[in-house]
């Protein structure tokens, strides 16, 4: 694909399990939340694994590019200062808003999946996208209600975002399975209306169940299913890259680097291995 | 590593060799540096400790399942050392070492006890003058070595350090901390813990260091040291130079 470049298979990188990103065998990119790094100082960790090699991808979680409001373009100049900090080769963030009418949810909350909530949504994105250094990429996040009088499905929906911005998907396929499950998203068709050739890299977390409800909690295992999802999609398409996201509860050393070796099972099954180990 | 056996034949743990090395700071280390080891707990690169599990799983101690409880959120380095080091399961620690027979209630010693035994001696020559003035001699004589105190760990304690060879990085903490250093290789380090997680700890108890390569090898220091000392509830009561000092089991130490 053009303008993003492989990636491999890589890790949220968290201040709590710095060290053990810093040691796991297989890491070949990390994330970093955005909103935790101040420009001029940032952690030791990073700037390590920036010295190794290791690209480090800034992923926001406050722009509110589904929001109303205006974007704030703070938050946005911060983003892109932190992707030239790092030398990052792209920013994300997702398909959501997080403020309405002075309030924040602490939620990544779903937008509307109608003509007028794209249009704003491609403003807003628009608008963060020629206030940026790097290319943005943006991602499907898990939700657990759908607004009424939906117009486009949640693939429709992202495809024609993709079309009219220009921006980049990374598509989380837990948050897809959540979906699947919560609010009955079919994947299959999901991954058949998204533009694949525009997949900058994917999502995989852990979460459990709640009784016929599933939790994205990124505190737990990736269930099979959700590597049954990151299957699907491997069998349409080699993914630039795929990475782990855990935020909490972590496991042992040995517990990621096994959740990351069942990663690279999966992606490896599909193809050859062309990636850094 | 060989774990070494006491006089009475029984097998000294890591946490007991910390203990009597350099007290309750340093078998608080060595707990820590075992759950470390096992994977039980994380250490981040600005010294937060959490643990891995939250049901205390895998602590085979006590001490260490104190730490466990301790780091079920995140704690930082010199907290959960020094809070361990106060806790009960250290003074059960503490109190197994006596029971033992390797530790004992140590005295301070009197800067004066000097004073008694030179008394003893005028009273000795002064006797031939005047001969019942020999009835003070061993009145002073014993008054001067009760007044010389006596140190925390026992000859026995000290007998047991001898036969202690660090050979994991586990018992190269309860040897010579985690500030200290093996074959000029600090011993952080074989943790992946850097200079600025160990310097969390306190200055006293960082000073409590020893070298495989310092002193000819003297790896073990006698008893339990001023500050780890003072920071014992069960071994408050003793400090200075009836506990500290140690150096009088040097040389069971050496590196790895």
């Amino acid at each position: 694909m053009a303008g993003i470049a492989d990636l491999g298979v890589g890790i949220g990188w968290r201040s709590e399990i710095d060290l053990t990103v810093e040691r796991l065998p297989g890491v070949d990119f990390v994330e970093v939340v955005a909103e935790n790094l101040h420009i001029g100082h940032l952690p030791e960790s990073v700037t390590l694994l920036l010295e190794r090699g290791i690209p480090v991808l800034p992923h926001a979680v406050s722009l509110s590019l589904g929001g109303a409001d205006p974007v704030d373009l703070n938050r946005v100049e911060h983003l892109g200062k932190v992707a030239e900090a790092v030398g990052a080769p792209m920013v994300s963030d997702h398909v959501c808003f997080v403020r309405a009418g002075g309030l924040d949810s602490g939620h990544l909350m779903p937008v509307p999946r109608t003509k007028d909530a794209l249009d704003v949504l491609v403003a807003n994105v628009k608008l963060a996208q020629e206030n940026l250094p790097v290319p943005l990429a943006l991602e499907n996040v898990a939700a657990l209600l759908e607004w009424p009088d939906g117009e486009l499905s949640e693939g429709q929906f992202l495809a024609e975002l993709v079309e009219r911005t220009g921006c980049w998907l990374l598509v989380d396929v837990a948050n897809l399975y959540a979906n699947a499950r919560n609010i009955g998203t079919d994947p299959e068709r999901f991954l058949d209306e998204i533009p694949l050739e525009r997949l900058a890299y994917v999502h995989v977390a852990g979460g459990e169940h709640h009784g016929d409800v599933y939790h994205d909690t990124h505190a737990h295992a990736v269930l099979p299913e959700v590597l049954g999802v990151l299957d699907e999609l491997c069998s349409r398409v080699r993914p630039p890259g795929v990475l782990l996201e855990r935020d909490d509860n972590y496991p042992s050393d040995t517990e990621i680097a096994s959740e990351l070796a069942a990663i690279r099972a999966v992606v490896d099954k599909h193809g050859p291995a062309q990636w850094l180990n | 590593m060989v774990t070494p056996l006491t006089a009475q034949g029984t097998q000294l743990s890591a946490e007991q060799v910390g203990y009597l090395s350099a007290g309750p700071g340093r078998a608080a280390e060595t707990a820590l540096a075992r759950l470390i080891d096992g994977g039980l707990v994380r250490v981040s690169r600005d010294g937060l400790v959490t643990a891995v599990h939250q049901n205390n799983h895998g602590a085979t101690t006590g001490v260490e399942a104190r730490i466990l409880s301790y780091a079920r959120t995140p704690v930082r380095f010199d907290t959960i050392v020094q809070s361990t080091a106060h806790s009960t399961e250290m003074t059960q620690l503490h109190q197994h070492l006596l029971d033992q027979g390797l530790m004992q209630h140590p005295r301070r010693r009197n800067p004066a006890w000097g004073f008694s035994l030179l008394l003893a001696a005028v009273l000795l020559l002064l006797g031939f003058v005047t001969p019942v003035l020999f009835l003070g001699v061993p009145i002073a004589v014993g008054f001067g070595l009760w007044q010389r105190g006596r140190k925390a760990v026992t000859r026995a304690g000290k007998e047991a350090l001898l036969h202690v060879a660090a050979t994991d990085r586990v018992h190269n903490v309860a040897v010579y901390g985690f500030c200290g250093k093996v074959n000029r290789r600090p011993v952080a380090e074989d943790f992946g813990l850097s200079q600025s997680i160990v310097k969390m700890l306190p200055l006293n108890q960082r000073r409590k260091r020893r070298s495989s390569s310092d002193g000819g090898g003297c790896g073990v220091s006698g008893g339990c040291g001023s500050s780890s000392c003072s920071s014992s509830s069960s071994c408050s009561s003793s400090s200075g130079s009836s506990c500290g000092g140690g150096g009088g089991s040097c040389g069971g130490g050496g590196g790895s």
